[in-house]
């Protein structure tokens, strides 16, 4: 499985997309950092934060994954699964090793991938701001792993690339605008969303992340069962 | 030692059956070949018992293994699939590489580069795989088949597709292979290829195995009659075939005409005097007949 996870991980750096990803979520952190550090009292002042600073500093990080996170995590990994299945190539893997391997292979191989991508983002953030944020480092990476196994599942479950790239567009801008209105907006009809998707666990303390952490294992689950069953 | 021994196994997409419930059993070390038409279902059965499409029902095991725990010894099962699956970003070298990996398969890079150069590889190693020829895709294909060094060799169509020359070079290759003791299960279309280097043949037909046995085997045991050439002044026309079929009463029916001599097949050996008897009675005269030897063609035809 090893060879799965480094193949994936290695595969993932070389695309433009993840390329332009990275450079898009390091600029970012970096230069709000930066501005941030410079403009301290006045943004204090401004938005009525004074109690928690560090909040201040990764409040970007923490929109950016809100808002771009699903669309980032499609663009770079929606055909994770199916492309393998198009290209034939799957029936070479699972000769060689289980499915289960397959598919664990690949979902450590792209959540290494976010991993590194976003400890650039927060290593920027920590050397403007002097300090580490474990917090919000632990919930960004919840719920980035969130993400990740919603489009594996999403990947394993749609057989055509090209249908999964469209679906990860909608996908990618409807569950942000759900989720955050759930969040804000008490209605019947969006608590389903409200307690499904991660943004609602996100202003709570840390040990709700178990929530989506768990919905992400559900989501794997399901992937496994249905690659098991697939005749590739 | 049975390598791999199948009960009942069938393979259903929808309604539409591929495998009908085969059974089958290849022995330790030996060569088996798999014939039958397009869709016949060859290509189902090694997808299936090789875990890339899931069974619709009977069983198999491979190595005493059961199909339901395949993935204890996949490492030592090498499969080459079609050359439409193979990574084609990749260069040959780290294609095998990575593949070898995944099998276990703890060689050198200089011990890749000598598979390589046993498949013909040698200077194509840094090369991408899509730049390579069908039959440079083939060789690869069947080099990853060999990593890990495995016991049990599955090749799909190894020598579709190659030139003569290539062909000859994997033939001599599966039959080296068998010399260390390895099991090989094969499939082509190519009868003569498959009579020419396999201890036993199964000949599917819709799904089902019509014929089983060692090519000498099936040859010795067509049911129906035999294939003659004969050479006669005129030469023989379809027309005076059937005439002569239906005015003597045996079964006989045309096959070819070609270079001047006629080929029919004939129910019984036994019809051939009758025969010429007639034909010299119908002025045709006789210069030359000969009973052709069975081919594993004939035996396909058959089943």
């Amino acid at each position: 499985m090893i060879h799965v996870v480094k193949q994936e991980f290695i595969h993932s750096f070389k695309s433009i997309r993840s390329i332009l990803i990275i450079l898009f979520m390091t600029v970012v952190s970096y230069q709000s950092a930066s501005f941030i550090q410079e403009n301290d009292t006045f943004i204090q002042q401004a938005i009525g934060m004074n109690e928690d600073e560090s909040a201040l500093y990764t409040v970007v990080i923490v929109l950016l994954i809100g808002f771009f996170g699903f669309l980032f995590v499609f663009a770079t990994s929606h055909d994770v699964i199916n492309k393998e299945i198009e290209m034939g190539t799957m029936r070479l893997l699972v000769t060689k090793v289980s499915r289960i391997e397959v598919l664990t292979g690949k979902l450590i191989g792209t959540m290494l991938f976010w991993i590194v991508t976003m400890s650039i983002s927060f290593a920027a953030l920590t050397m403007i701001a002097g300090s580490w944020f474990p917090k919000d480092y632990m919930q960004s990476l919840v719920f980035i792993f969130y993400i990740v196994s919603f489009v594996l599942l999403i990947s394993t479950l749609i057989p055509k690339s090209t249908l999964s790239m469209f679906l990860g567009i909608i996908f990618g801008i409807t569950l942000p605008i759900v989720g955050l209105t759930a969040t804000i907006i008490d209605r019947w009809y969006l608590s389903p969303f409200k307690y499904v998707l991660p943004y609602h666990y996100l202003d709570g303390p840390i040990f709700l992340m178990i929530i989506p952490l768990g919905i992400s294992c559900i989501y794997i689950l399901i992937a496994i069962y249905l690659l098991q069953r697939k005749d590739v | 030692m049975e390598i791999l021994q199948t009960k009942q196994l069938t393979k259903s997409y929808g309604v539409t059956a591929i495998l009908k419930g085969i059974d089958l059993t290849i022995h330790q070390g030996e060569i088996f070949g798999f014939v039958g038409h397009n869709g016949a279902g060859k290509s189902t059965f090694i997808h299936t018992i090789t875990g890339i499409v899931n069974k619709s029902s009977g069983s198999f095991h491979i190595m005493g293994v059961s199909d339901q725990q395949l993935n204890q010894i996949k490492s030592n099962i090498g499969v080459m699939p079609d050359v439409a699956n193979l990574y084609h970003h990749m260069k040959g070298i780290q294609f095998l590489r990575y593949m070898g990996k995944l099998t276990g398969d703890t060689r050198s890079r200089e011990e890749y580069e000598t598979l390589m150069k046993e498949v013909g590889l040698e200077h194509v190693t840094k090369k991408k795989i899509k730049t390579y020829s069908f039959g440079m895709k083939k060789k690869i294909s069947i080099a990853q088949a060999l990593l890990g060094n495995p016991s049990f060799i599955i090749l799909d169509e190894p020598t579709s597709g190659l030139d003569p020359e290539s062909a000859i070079h994997i033939r001599c290759l599966i039959k080296r292979l068998q010399k260390q003791e390895k099991t090989i299960l094969l499939t082509s279309h190519n009868l003569d290829e498959i009579d020419k280097i396999s201890d036993r043949v199964g000949i599917l037909s819709d799904g089902v195995i019509k014929k089983l046995g060692p090519p000498e085997y099936l040859k010795t045991n067509i049911e129906a009659g035999c294939r003659i050439s004969i050479r006669t002044k005129p030469v023989l026309p379809e027309a005076a075939v059937q005439r002569l079929s239906s005015e003597i009463g045996i079964s006989l029916s045309f096959l070819e005409e070609k270079e001047s001599h006629t080929q029919v097949q004939i129910g019984s050996e036994e019809d051939i005097p009758l025969l010429v008897k007639e034909l010299t009675a119908s002025d045709f005269l006789v210069y030359e007949l000969k009973i052709e030897e069975r081919s594993l063609e004939d035996v396909f035809m058959n089943a």
